[in-house]
């Protein structure tokens, strides 16, 4: 088994015998961009329009039009934000992360109230997060949250207040990496990007002694940064070494490490999407993900969170959902809806995975357990369900692109009294539906190839000898949920209050 | 066909001229044209009423046939009006649709709504009399039917 992506490109060599590191493509060596990037407050410098424009969301979300379509913060969060951010992780990387709102506050805060505690020990693992990530999956069914401004609104300041709060309590970035589910979304989809923050030459580091990309870089002694800490550049708050760091889990794309790097041996690099998920071994500040349980219900969460996601948009949802009103006698929506889920997220993974599983230890013969084939297996279902959320979400992105265009002008015309960004073109919508849809069929396509070479990479490993034995069982899995998928998204879509007419 | 019943109060009539009085949504309530919620629906909003007719109804998918009586508190048709819907779905980022609607008959319009999907709907109204005074209304289409 590969140990680090580092390690690996620079033992790699191209056909011409040349180390790939050499030619490999850094983001931060391209002229300008790469210049703002490595300049240090490049980061705040990108937060800060993002907190402005999350302002006027939170503005217009109490203040505003109380009309979803007509609201800028209903619209840029369950539109806008959402394709945008599934969009740019395919295409770019975590730079949402990167470009974090909720951090800013979080900063000014710090300035003030030192963080004293540690983040529990207990807590130190993705649980609380995956509960809050099913929370508001099911909060947005519940209360029908793409409908309601007040509740959006509502959400981005818990957001904020929960981000200021962990974060001034407890050192580190306990929030982004224990707490956030749009975190941790970012982090399995960002396995995904075609680029990931790596070292240059793992030489360098091994030379090392300072190991400023961990701890930070230090002031002379006599010398205290305007903060009054003795720390001039942090280290990662992520707990992510960097000669030990594989891939793009948990990794915010801060930079904080290339900042903090006296040797500039950072970079921005260019690499193989989810080529990461299908390497185990011992991954900083992670440990061993293939034997982690809680990453692996993460996983479940992400995949088949999209596929309960998208479903809940189109009519036979609304069959399944009176059928099970009548069958038990229940006329409020919240069990209803708990049923639901647990279907989805609980008892089907349970019975596909693990069918897959027993599957593939009886056709492999291994000797591991059950739950370990699963764990092992678990990281295979992130491209498909990558692609579900991809199709999905752009969906609305694609189709209603323009749309804030409008939404804007109304806003400003309502807030001012005359049109300063000029009358609403309510006419513009976006791409249309007809040609939105083979791209949304392209991207499952896309998961369910990703799956597949994710889960041939993982059976290879777990038995060389046989390895169509050890693929077959989740290859026909991933072939299921592709199915899926593809089924709901042909299905007209009925944009209804979930349940019982909601 | 079904009809359904709304009813908004006289706030929003303006003095005519420049006073544009604007009844903020007094037509509040939900036209739940699914059997569901079918039968007239009454806001606290008393005055005026609005009355509709889908064909078909429910409505579906593509252009729907609408045909809505305005009146006032005393029954009185509301007559010579411009009535003009804009239709939204509830979900954000959808284009929204227009429709105006042509009198018939005194205090009875009609026009076509070209619903683009399926889903929970909401129609903002718009008369304005020949007075120059204007109403505006929400009524709720729930359940728009996919073909």
């Amino acid at each position: 088994m590969i140990a680090s992506a580092q390690r690996r490109r620079s033992v790699t060599t191209t056909s011409l015998g040349q180390p790939l590191r050499d030619t490999s493509f850094d983001v931060l060596r391209i002229p300008l961009l790469g210049r703002f990037l490595r300049w240090r407050w490049s980061r705040t410098v990108l937060q800060i329009p993002v907190l402005l424009v999350g302002l006027i969301m939170i503005g217009h979300a109490f203040w505003g039009p109380q009309l979803a379509p007509k609201n800028l913060a209903v619209l840029l969060t369950w539109v806008h934000f959402r394709g945008l951010v599934v969009l740019v992780i395919l295409l770019a990387g975590n730079l949402f992360c990167m470009a974090c709102p909720f951090m800013l506050p979080r900063e000014l805060a710090r300035r003030l109230f030192k963080p004293k505690w540690e983040w529990p020990a207990a807590l130190r693992n993705k649980w609380l997060a995956i509960s809050l990530f099913v929370s508001v999956l099911f909060a947005y069914e519940l209360f029908d949250l793409w409908s309601n401004s007040w509740w959006t609104g509502a959400l981005i300041v818990s957001y904020f207040a929960a981000a200021l709060v962990v974060d001034t309590l407890f050192r580190r970035a306990s929030f982004c990496k224990y707490v956030c589910p749009i975190g941790q979304f970012n982090f399995l989809g960002s396995t995904l990007s075609p680029v990931e923050v790596a070292v240059r030459e793992p030489e360098t580091c091994d030379r090392c002694q300072t190991r400023d990309c961990i701890v930070g870089v230090r002031a002379p002694a006599d010398f205290k940064a305007s903060d009054g800490t003795a720390i001039e550049q942090r280290g990662c708050e992520l707990s992510l070494f960097q000669p030990r760091k594989v891939g793009n889990l948990d990794c915010t794309f801060c930079l904080d490490c290339v900042y903090a790097c006296p040797h500039d041996n950072i970079g921005l690099f260019a690499r193989l999407p989810a080529e990461e998920l299908g390497m185990g071994g011992n991954r900083s500040g992670l440990g061993r993900v293939e034997k982690r349980f809680d990453f692996t219900v993460l996983i479940v969460v992400f995949t088949f969170g999209a596929l309960l996601n998208a479903f809940a948009m189109i009519s036979p949802v609304y069959t399944a959902e009176q059928w099970l009103a009548s069958v038990t006698g229940l006329d409020v929506e919240w069990p209803i809806l708990a049923a639901l889920f647990a279907t989805v997220l609980i008892l089907e993974p349970a019975i596909l995975l693990g069918a897959a599983a027993v599957f593939t230890r009886w056709m492999t013969e291994t000797r591991q357990s059950v739950p370990a084939i699963i764990n092992l297996f678990a990281r295979s279902l992130v491209p498909i369900g990558f692609g579900v959320w991809l199709a999905h979400y752009g969906f609305h992105f694609f189709t209603g692109c323009l749309t804030v265009i409008p939404v804007a002008q109304n806003a400003a015309l309502q807030s001012f009294g005359w049109p300063l960004l000029g009358v609403p073109r309510w006419q513009l919508g976006g791409i249309p539906e007809s040609i939105v849809f083979p791209m949304e069929v392209g991207f499952i396509c896309l998961g369910l190839a990703g799956s597949w070479m994710v889960a041939w990479t993982i059976a290879r490993d777990l038995s060389p000898m046989r390895t169509w034995a050890g693929f077959t069982a989740w290859g026909t899995l991933h072939l299921l949920l592709f199915v899926s998928a593809v089924w709901i998204m042909i299905q007209p879509m009925e944009m209804r209050g979930t349940l019982l007419g909601g | 066909m079904r009809d359904e019943l709304i009813r908004g109060d006289t706030n929003g009539w303006s003095a005519p001229g420049s006073m544009r009085l604007r009844a903020k949504w007094l037509a509040v309530g939900a036209v739940v044209l699914s059997s569901v919620h079918c039968g007239p629906i009454e806001s606290a909003a008393p005055d005026i009423a609005i009355e509709l007719r889908w064909e078909p109804s429910p409505p579906v998918v593509g252009n729907v046939d609408v045909s809505m009586r305005l009146t006032d508190a005393k029954g009185t048709p509301l007559a010579g009006a411009e009535v003009r819907i804009e239709g939204n779905m509830n979900h954000a980022g959808m284009k929204p649709i227009f429709a105006d609607l042509a009198e018939v008959e005194p205090g009875r319009y009609s026009g076509t709504v070209p619903f683009t999907m399926g889903g929970d709907w909401f129609l903002l109204v718009t008369a304005t009399t020949p007075e120059g005074n204007t109403v505006d209304g929400k009524i709720d289409v729930l359940g728009v039917r996919s073909r």
